[in-house]
C-alpha cells in the first residue's frame, strides 16, 4: 500500500515536472513574424525580416525586456492571404506568441489581423492597410498611411504651381485605390484631374495611353504603381518627350528602382519615410539618431543600409518591446492596452502617438518626397 | 483626323513594340510544332534565359554584338540538352504526356532562373544608343526597329531553311509522316533534336532583342508565352508567316483598343479574335485545308 503511494507520488511529481517543463522554458517573450519571403512581394519580405531580426538582436544585446529575451519566430506568407492566415494561426496556437508583426500588402494584413482579433493577440502590420481602431482594437500599423503618399506629393506640386494632373493607373485594386485617393485629395491642394487612363501591369508598353493623356495637356502624371510598371511608365514618358513630373507609389524607395530608372531625364517623384534618405534629415530631428544608429548596425550585419521597408518592422518590434516594458507582463490583452497608450515614441518612421482612435500613430509630415538623380536619391520635400 | 495623327501613329508604334514580342515567341513555338507536333510550354523560359544570359554577359564586359549570339547559342544548347535528356525518353508516349513534360520543364527552368539570377529584374541597354525617333509627333524607340529587322531576317532564314534546303524538307517530312520519313532514311529523333535547338534559339533571340524594352526577371516569360501561343493559334499552328502576321496583328489590335476604347477591353479583344479565327478558319489565317487524322 505504502509502496503504491510512493509510486503514485513519483508519477504525479514526474507528470508535474513534464507539464511544467515547456512553461518554464518560456523564459523569452515570443513575437511572431509573417513576411512575404517568396511570391510577388518577396523583394519586400527580405528587407522586413532582416530589419526585424536585427532589432530583436540589438534589444537582446542590450539586456532584453524586463529581464526576458525576445524571440522572433518567422514564417513565409508566400505573398498570399491564405498562407498568411495559416501561419498566423500556427503562431498563435502552437508557438504561443504574445504579438505578431509583418505582412506587406492589404489583403495579407487583413488575413493576419483577423487571426489576431479572434485570439486577442496584438498585431502590428507594415502595409497600406487602413486600421479602423474602433472596430479593430488589436491591430496597429507602423507604415505611413497610404493617403500620405498622395497628399504629401500633392502638397509639393501645389507649392510648384502644378494644377493639372493626369492619372495613369494599373488595372486592379491598387490602381482603383490610387485613382480614388488621387481624386480625393485633388481639391484640397488646388489640383484638377484632367483625365485618367488604365494599363495592364504586364504590358510591355504604355505609350498608347500616354499619347491619349498628352492631348489633355497635363502638367504632371500620377501613376500609383510599384517597381517595373512604374519604371516603364517613366521610361515611356521620357521616350515620348513628356518631360513633366511623374508621381509613383511609395513602394519605389529602394535601390532597385534607381537601377530601373537610370538615365531617364524626367522628374520621378517617390514618397518615402525619413529612413530612405538619412542624410537629408536635420540634426534637430529626434528620429535622426534612431535611424542613423540602426542603419549603421544594419550596414555592419548585412553590408547594406536599412531602408524605408525595414524601418516599418524595426519600429513594430520596438513598439512591442515598449508595450511589454510598460505592462511588465506577457499578457497579450494588457500588451495591446499598453501599445495603445504609447505617446511620443521616437521611431524610424516618425514620432508615434497612438490613441484609442488612431492606431497608425504617424502624421503627414513624417512622409518626404524624394527623386532619383544621378543614380542616387535626392530630397524634394522634407 | 489631321490633329489626331500623332496619337494614331503612337498607337501603331505601341502595337509594333508588343507585336514584335508576340511574333518572335510564336515563331519559336511554330518551329518545334512543325517538326514534332508538340507545343512546347517552356518557350517562355528560353526567352527569359536567353535575355538574362545576355544581361550577365554584357555586365561582365562582353561587347553586345558578341553577347547576343553567345546567349542564343547557350540557349540552343540548353534546348537541345533538354530534348535529349527529358523529351527523347518519352518519344513513344502520347502527345499529352509530352505536353505535360514541357510544362514541367517550364516550371523547372523558371525555378532555376530564379536561383541563378535572383528575383529582381534586370535591365539591358538598347542595342544602339540614340534618341527615340520622332515621326509626325509620335515617337518610336530605335530598339523596335532592331526587333522588326531581326524578325525579318529570322523569318527569311527559316523560310529558306524549311522550303529550300534538304535538311529543312527532311524536318518537315518527319512531322507530316514520321514512319514514311524514317523509311526514307530520315532520323526522326535527330529532327526533333534540331527543332528543339532551333526553337530555343529563336526564343532566346526574341528575349535578347526585346529585353531593352522590358525589365527581365525569372517570370517575365509567362505573358509573352501566352500571347505567343494565341498568335500561333491564330496563324494556323504550323505557319511561320502566319505566326508573325498574327503576332503583329494582336499587338496592333491591342494598342488601338487601348487607345481608342479602353485598356480593359484589350484582353477580351484578343480572345474574341482567337475564338472567331477558330470558328471561321479552324486551320488559322494561314493554315491550309489539310487533315491529319486519316
Amino acid at each position: 500500500m505504502k509502496r503504491n503511494l510512493i509510486v503514485a507520488l513519483v508519477v504525479w511529481v514526474g507528470a508535474l515536472l513534464i507539464w511544467a517543463g515547456p512553461a518554464k522554458a518560456a523564459d523569452t517573450y515570443k513575437i511572431g513574424g509573417i513576411f512575404p519571403l517568396t511570391g510577388s512581394l518577396s523583394w519586400l519580405g527580405e528587407y522586413k525580416k532582416k530589419g526585424a531580426e536585427l532589432k530583436v538582436e540589438l534589444i537582446n544585446k542590450a539586456g532584453g525586456v524586463n529581464g526576458h529575451k525576445l524571440e522572433l519566430i518567422s514564417y513565409d506568407d508566400q505573398s498570399s492571404p491564405e498562407t498568411a492566415s495559416g501561419a498566423a494561426q500556427r503562431l498563435v496556437s502552437k508557438d504561443q506568441v504574445v504579438a505578431m508583426i509583418g505582412t506587406a500588402s492589404v489583403p495579407v494584413s487583413a488575413a493576419v489581423a483577423a487571426i489576431g482579433a479572434k485570439n486577442k493577440i496584438p498585431v502590428i502590420v507594415g502595409s497600406g492597410y487602413e486600421v479602423d481602431a474602433a472596430k479593430e482594437p488589436f491591430l496597429f500599423n507602423s507604415a505611413h498611411r497610404t493617403d500620405f503618399a498622395v497628399a504629401r506629393p500633392y502638397q509639393y506640386w501645389q507649392s510648384k504651381g502644378i494644377t493639372k494632373v493626369a492619372l495613369l493607373m494599373p488595372i486592379g485594386s491598387l490602381g482603383e485605390l490610387g485613382s480614388a485617393l488621387g481624386r480625393k485629395y485633388a481639391p484640397t491642394y488646388g489640383i484638377t484631374i484632367v483625365g485618367e487612363e488604365k494599363f495592364d501591369i504586364k504590358a510591355p508598353d504604355v505609350t498608347a495611353q500616354l499619347a491619349k493623356l498628352r492631348t489633355l495637356n497635363p502638367q504632371a502624371v500620377f501613376s500609383f504603381c510599384t517597381g517595373e510598371p512604374a519604371a516603364l511608365v517613366a521610361r515611356n514618358m521620357d521616350q515620348m518627350g513628356m518631360k513633366i513630373p511623374v508621381l509613383v507609389s511609395h513602394g519605389n524607395a529602394n535601390p532597385g528602382f534607381l537601377k530601373f530608372t537610370a538615365g531617364l531625364s524626367l522628374p520621378i517623384l517617390v514618397p518615402a519615410g525619413r529612413s530612405a534618405l538619412p542624410e537629408a534629415i536635420p540634426d534637430s530631428d529626434p528620429c535622426k539618431k534612431v535611424i542613423v544608429d540602426f542603419s549603421r548596425a544594419h550596414q555592419q550585419k548585412y553590408g547594406e543600409p536599412a531602408n524605408y521597408y525595414s524601418a516599418e518592422m524595426v519600429d513594430a518590434v520596438d513598439l512591442i518591446a515598449a508595450g511589454l516594458k510598460a505592462t511588465g507582463s506577457d499578457d497579450p490583452v494588457k500588451l495591446r492596452d499598453a501599445i495603445e497608450k504609447i505617446r511620443g515614441f521616437v521611431g524610424m518612421q516618425g514620432i508615434f502617438n497612438f490613441s484609442p482612435t488612431d492606431h497608425h500613430g504617424t502624421v503627414l509630415s513624417d512622409m518626404m518626397v524624394i527623386t532619383p538623380k544621378d543614380g542616387k536619391w535626392t530630397l524634394l520635400l522634407k | 483626323m489631321g490633329s489626331n495623327t500623332p496619337e494614331l501613329l503612337q498607337f501603331l508604334f505601341s502595337g509594333l513594340t508588343a507585336g514584335s514580342i508576340y511574333a518572335l515567341i510564336a515563331v519559336s513555338l511554330v518551329i518545334v510544332y512543325k517538326v514534332s507536333l508538340l507545343i512546347c510550354f517552356a518557350q517562355g523560359e528560353f526567352f527569359v534565359i536567353g535575355a538574362l544570359t545576355m544581361v550577365t554577359l554584357v555586365s561582365k564586359g562582353v561587347p553586345m554584338p558578341l553577347a547576343f549570339p553567345m546567349a542564343v547559342v547557350v540557349s540552343a544548347g540548353l534546348g537541345a540538352a533538354v530534348e535529349r535528356v527529358l523529351i527523347r525518353p518519352l518519344r513513344n508516349s502520347g502527345v499529352g504526356m509530352l505536353i505535360v513534360m514541357t510544362v514541367a520543364i517550364s516550371l523547372a527552368l523558371r525555378g532555376s532562373a530564379m536561383l541563378i539570377w535572383g528575383k529582381e529584374s534586370h535591365v539591358l541597354p538598347p542595342f544602339s544608343s540614340g534618341h527615340p525617333i520622332n515621326i509626325l509627333g509620335a515617337t518610336l524607340q530605335p530598339q523596335v526597329l532592331w526587333i522588326v529587322g531581326i524578325t525579318c531576317v529570322v523569318l527569311v532564314a527559316i523560310w529558306l531553311f524549311f522550303e529550300k534546303t534538304a535538311s529543312g524538307i527532311a524536318l518537315r517530312a518527319c512531322a507530316e509522316n514520321p514512319l514514311g520519313a524514317s523509311l526514307m532514311g530520315i532520323s526522326t529523333g535527330r529532327a526533333t533534336f534540331f527543332s528543339w535547338a532551333w526553337g530555343s534559339a529563336i526564343g532566346a533571340l526574341a528575349g535578347c532583342a526585346v529585353s531593352p524594352l522590358l525589365f527581365m526577371q525569372y517570370t517575365s516569360g509567362v505573358m509573352p508565352m501566352v500571347k505567343g501561343f494565341i498568335a500561333m493559334s491564330i496563324g494556323g499552328l504550323e505557319s511561320i508567316a502566319g505566326a508573325v502576321v498574327a503576332g503583329y496583328l494582336l499587338g496592333i489590335a491591342e494598342a488601338y483598343t487601348i487607345g481608342l476604347v479602353s485598356s480593359q477591353f484589350s484582353d477580351p479583344l484578343v480572345f474574341t479574335i482567337l475564338i472567331l479565327v477558330l470558328l471561321l478558319r479552324p486551320n488559322g489565317l494561314f493554315g491550309g485545308a489539310k487533315r491529319r487524322d486519316i
